[in-house]
């Protein structure tokens, strides 16, 4: 996949809000990995050499809470840095501030924001990390 | 008590008897002048008839006095016998009065007695009847009361307990299950400060059991002295499970209502901005309209979240110092989007040398929020708006004034009512929950502040506020506004 165009994987159990999202990000020119459960997503990053640019992660899965996946996904060595974007309707101060503190990137509102001003955010993620790298 | 003086009284028996002796010597002086015809023998033998005759009185004098003279011991029921008549008489007035006395006295003592017993018994049942466990110590903390409540909530006997120490008793424990010492107890604190504690505490039953209480340990003070404390405490089990509920409420409504929520906003903003193909001006004025209500909604939805929150007192109060200039500068110019479309004028004056004031800026933000868009929501086309940040005695003061339809005086006592809308604005302006104000309010109340306002219709409101320039006292809650 090309560079140019940064590359989201999508964790959303909601398949409403998990189509919209795909929908909108390939509009944007964003290539989008959608998945609708932590298991096998964390399982693709485990598994697959073709690595996401960011992940937009639903705090409140199926199968896991936000937590746990992060907790995962650190223990998979290639993803330990990768930025993550906390996209939810629910989560406490103390969750929040957890996994801030495990080095999630941003945690926003869902309902707050519309779906430009996400897929701004995290243009602006993957664009400074670019420049870092 | 009557006094009389004491005069010797002549016994009227012995008065016959001198007339008699006298009579007799008389008439012997006669006899002897007559028979002897001699002045001077007749002397002699009268001299003599009048010793023989005052020997012989004398003797008989002292029979009668001795036969007349009253026993020396004296019957205590013939008492009365010997008093003279009108002695008896005032005596036994006086008895009667003191009878009176004594009676009225018993019956006092009686009344008292059973008042006593009155007061004992409604003590006692009172405090068998109150609900909430009460404890009464001395000033070094020995039980002295336990009521009925206590006895049920500790699982102690009040004759067991009494006498013993309180702290040792019922021991308290932290949320860690570590005891709590001595020092750190609430009806010590309240002893040892002499200034009534509340709190909330876990005390451990007898066999180890634990009890959640609310606490309200007050000392007894008599004089300037500290004679002891009492402390009333109530199980709140119940409440703390309910407000558990409410939490897992408010988690569930916040992520089941915003998700469909979220759902609607997205796909209508995609519709608006043509991603499914353009729009037609009725088709984008219709997808418009179901973007602008959903929002309301979700508005709706935080809104009841965030009074959930500050209701149930778990909301984070985290001070910080705050320059104000900066935080009220942010909301007028978030505001200015909606306000410039009205083509509004906002003033924003503060005092010059204002320091930096140590609030909770998520918790003041949203009160500057809520005053500023009911400000130019309720303020016609063109109107003014003014914001004004100074200070006064120990206080920050702010005032947020428009020029606007203004408060009906009818719903004055009701502007801070939740979901409660002035009668004259609902056919004005129909966006508006009726919550804003009363979340304002709370917000305030919570931060050690006052709230208020002026109104004229058709002439414009001004909301004012105050806060400690001391600062926001921190408070370690669960939650955040808008989270």
């Amino acid at each position: 996949m090309s560079k140019q165009n940064p590359t989201v994987m999508v964790v959303e159990d909601e398949w409403l809000l998990l189509e919209a999202i795909s929908k909108k990000l390939k509009l944007e020119g964003i290539n989008a990995i959608p998945y609708d459960n932590g298991t096998e997503a964390l399982k693709y990053l485990h598994d697959s050499a073709d690595l996401p640019d960011i992940i937009w992660l639903d705090y409140q899965l199926k199968d896991m809470d936000g937590l746990e996946f992060i907790n995962k996904l650190k223990q998979i060595e290639k993803c330990a840095q990768m930025p993550v974007i906390v996209v939810s309707n629910s989560a406490s101060e103390e969750k929040v501030h957890n996994m801030l503190a495990l080095g999630i990137t941003q945690y926003i509102l869902k309902a707050k924001y519309r779906l430009d001003e996400i897929i701004q955010m995290v243009r602006k993620i993957t664009d400074d990390n670019k420049n870092v790298k | 008590m009557d006094t009389q003086t004491a005069h010797p009284k002549t016994n009227p028996k012995l008065i016959p008897l001198f007339i008699f002796s006298a009579s007799t010597v008389a008439l012997l002086s006669i006899l002897f002048f007559m028979i002897m015809d001699s002045f001077n023998l007749a002397i002699v033998y009268f001299m003599i008839g009048l010793i023989v005759t005052i020997v012989l009185n004398t003797a008989v004098a002292i029979l009668i006095l001795s036969s007349n003279t009253p026993k020396q011991v004296i019957d205590p029921s013939q008492e009365n016998k010997n008093i003279p008549e009108g002695n008896n008489q005032e005596l036994n007035t006086a008895l009667a009065l003191k009878e009176k006395e004594l009676e009225a006295i018993r019956k006092m003592g009686d009344e008292i007695e059973r008042k006593a017993f009155i007061d004992r018994t409604e003590a006692a049942a009172t405090l068998a009847s109150i609900g909430e466990g009460v404890v009464v110590t001395d000033p070094d903390g020995k039980i002295m009361v336990f009521n009925q409540a206590a006895e049920q909530m500790t699982h102690w006997q009040s004759s067991e307990a009494i006498g013993k120490f309180w702290f040792e008793t019922v021991p308290a424990i932290d949320e860690n299950g570590k005891l709590i010492p001595r020092k750190d107890r609430d009806m010590y604190k309240a002893l040892i400060t002499g200034k009534k504690v509340f709190a909330h505490s876990i005390y451990l039953q007898r066999g180890a059991t634990k009890v959640f209480v609310a606490v309200t340990a007050t000392p007894i003070i008599f004089g300037n002295k500290i004679i002891g404390s009492v402390e009333v405490f109530r199980n709140i089990g119940r409440e703390i499970e309910v407000d558990r509920m409410k939490s897992e409420f408010i988690s569930l409504a916040s992520h089941q209502l915003r998700t469909p929520l979220s759902a609607s906003k997205w796909f209508s903003e995609m519709l608006i901005n043509g991603d499914a193909g353009e729009l037609n001006a009725e088709q984008k004025e219709y997808a418009e309209n179901i973007f602008d209500s959903n929002e309301r909604m979700i508005g709706l939805v935080n809104s009841l979240l965030n009074i959930s929150r500050i209701e149930s007192g778990r909301i984070i109060i985290n001070p910080r110092p705050t320059d104000m200039h900066e935080l009220v500068s942010q909301v007028i110019n978030e505001i200015k989007i909606k306000s410039d479309i009205k083509k509004q004028h906002i003033i924003f004056s503060i005092h010059s040398s204002l320091p930096l004031i140590s609030i909770d800026p998520i918790l003041i933000r949203e009160v500057f929020v809520n005053l500023l868009t009911n400000a130019s929501k309720y303020t016609p086309n063109e109107g003014e708006i003014s914001v004004f940040v100074s200070k006064k005695d120990n206080d920050l003061i702010c005032q947020v004034s428009d020029s606007g339809y203004g408060i009906l005086q009818k719903d004055y006592t009701k502007v801070f009512r939740k979901f409660y809308r002035g009668e004259n604005i609902i056919k004005i302006e129909t966006d508006g929950n009726g919550l804003g104000l009363y979340l304002t309010k709370a917000i305030i109340e919570s931060s050690g502040g006052k709230i208020w306002f002026k109104s004229e219709v058709s002439k414009g409101t001004s909301f004012y506020f105050t806060i400690p320039l001391s600062g926001m006292q921190a408070r370690i809650g669960e939650v955040t506004l808008g989270s």
